[in-house]
């Protein structure tokens, strides 16, 4: 197994997802799933992923059929031991699409929506709450202000504020972790397109440990424990990049205590099965939970934060924000029904006029989801120059975060198929 | 097998196939090949129904919120005002930007 990683850097975890050899039947169902040919083997032969293609999205694991792709990293046991140590504020940062999959391990139907009862089991557990939604709205104003920036240094010459430089167009989303090393690994001249924003993950945990621990939680950022809970299992990767320590560079060039061992901005994090099987460990059932408040500033969020987990949910909630921000006025219609659904590549053009410079124009963009099988014209398109687009958002799951690889499998892919047939096959 | 008389001598060979075994060979071949199709094919309709349930849950979200908006968050608000200043201010880009790595040539 110990096979020399070489796109990891020095801390990263090299590879979220592994497949079990013992269960894998050779079948081929998950290279169908996979966006980087990353999965090697013969039909009928065992499996394997080259860790340095995979960029450990987990399509290969929500979707085989014998449930043999495993993750590699758990932290079930290391969260619950944090939550009863009562030296530490143990911040949940939950995913938007967390709320309407974890229903679904406590017998509630698909797609129910739980935020009540999340924050009702979840405060028992005794996580506080720092709503990634919180963090979304917060991504909208940095990615869409750069957006803004980018768009008017492109059409109107504007200059930075600071004399700073300013990235081309089309400017792509950052959100997705998998999306990220996917061009790192493959398109690393897209780099300067890529928004330069923090995903909404890696913003919370930055914000509650700086922000938050001085004027939230007044604690000392270092008993401050940040569980990302995402329906997503690239976010364990993402976690793990060594520039993710800015809440203790930032403490420490403000003269705070410098701590023994630097300290991450995400310290673990949960997929929203990893999730389900906590609370199940704490005998919290989430479906009998009655509905309760997040109970911090960092639980107050907007129907654009909440979005972020469809396709297409960031490019409306940019979009609400952006049109009122350049425009002056407000939207008639908030809904932006061509970037919505499970169309492989959706385009829209918004007419505005641009209050500040008096002039009209037209933006143009594009939402992909499924990079397996969508990308790779619109990205030929950039790097050739002819892209028509403004701004580009990528997912890599197919219907975005919420089919993302850390949500609960129910009978969507994984093992029922050995359940039924435990010794069909060729194995 | 063939009953019939022929008006040539049909001469088996071990290595040849009579046109029986071969249909039902082939069709074996086929089924197998096809148990992954059709088991994909159910996989898919099943996934896109948990895609469109959980969507929908997200989009019902977005309705029955109060505000609809990122910049209207007042906890944002407070945020930039307490903290960040504004959007891409030094405190911003110090916490909420990053970079990114060629890892690509890395690979061969
Ligand atoms: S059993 Fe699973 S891991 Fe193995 S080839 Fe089939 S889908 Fe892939
Ligand atoms: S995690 Fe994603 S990229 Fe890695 S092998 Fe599985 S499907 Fe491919
Ligand atoms: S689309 Fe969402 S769930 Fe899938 S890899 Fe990207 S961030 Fe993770």
């Amino acid at each position: 197994m110990n096979v020399e990683v070489k796109t990891y850097r020095k801390g990263e975890i090299p590879g979220i997802i592994a497949i079990d050899g013992q269960n894998c039947r050779g079948c081929d169902a998950c290279k169908r799933y996979c966006p980087t040919g990353a999965i090697t083997g013969m039909f009928g032969a065992t499996h394997r992923i080259d860790r340095d293609r995979c960029i450990s999205c987990g399509q290969c694991l929500i979707n085989c059929p014998f449930g043999a792709p495993y993750e590699t990293v758990d932290t079930v046991e290391e969260v619950q031991a944090k939550l009863g140590d009562k030296r530490y504020t143990v911040a949940a940062i939950i995913a938007p699409a967390v709320r309407v999959a974890v229903g679904e391990p406590f017998g509630l139907p698909a797609g129910s929506l739980v935020t009540g009862k999340m924050y009702g089991a979840m405060r028992k557990a005794g996580f506080v709450i720092v709503d990634n939604n919180f963090a979304a709205d917060l991504t909208i104003m940095e990615e869409g202000t750069e957006f803004i920036q980018r768009a008017r240094h492109a059409l109107f010459g504007e200059k930075a504020e600071h004399g700073g430089e300013i990235g081309p167009l089309p400017q792509f989303t950052s959100c997705c972790p998998a999306w990220v090393r996917f061009v790192e690994t493959n398109y690393p001249s897209l780099i300067p397109h890529l928004s330069s924003a923090k995903s909404p993950q890696q913003m919370a945990g930055a914000v509650a440990k700086t922000y938050g621990a001085e004027r939230i939680f007044k604690v000392d950022p270092e008993f401050i424990y940040t569980v990302g809970v995402m329906p997503c299992t690239a976010k364990k990767f993402e976690a793990s990049r060594p520039e993710f320590q800015s809440a203790c560079n930032f403490v420490k060039e403000r003269g705070g205590a410098s701590p023994g061992t630097p300290y991450p901005d995400v310290d673990t994090v949960l997929t929203t099965r990893d999730l389900a099987r906590l609370l199940k460990r704490m005998k919290i059932d989430l479906a009998a939970e009655n509905n309760a408040e997040g109970g911090t500033l960092f639980a107050e969020y907007t129907g654009a934060g909440t979005i972020f987990g469809n396709t297409g949910g960031v490019m409306e909630a940019a979009l609400r924000t952006a049109y009122v921000v350049l425009t002056g006025n407000n939207l008639a219609k908030l809904e932006f029904e061509e970037v919505r659904g499970l169309r492989g590549v959706k385009s829209a053009s918004i007419q505005l006029r641009d209050a500040k410079y008096g002039k009209d124009v037209t933006l143009k963009v594009a939402v992909v989801h499924d990079i397996r099988a969508n990308i790779r014209p619109i990205v030929e398109d950039v790097l050739a120059g002819r892209s028509p687009y403004h701004f580009i958002e990528v997912m890599n799951c197919p219907g975005g975060c919420i089919n993302g690889g850390g949500q609960p499998i129910c009978d969507t892919g994984s093992s029922w198929i050995g359940r039924i047939l435990p010794s069909f096959a060729w194995s | 097998m063939s009953e019939k008389k022929k008006p040539y001598d049909y001469v088996e060979s071990p290595f040849m196939l009579t046109r029986r075994e071969f249909v039902i060979i082939g069709g074996i071949i086929i089924a197998l090949l096809a148990v992954p199709v059709v088991w994909l094919r159910s996989a898919l309709v099943n996934r896109n129904y948990y895609i469109k349930a959980r969507t929908k849950g997200l989009y019902q979200d977005d309705v029955s919120s109060k505000i609809r908006m990122s910049h209207e968050n007042p906890a944002i608000a407070r945020f930039y005002k307490e903290f960040a200043g504004h959007p891409l201010s030094a405190v911003s880009e110090e916490l909420l930007h990053t970079t990114y790595v060629n890892r690509m040539n890395a690979l061969s």
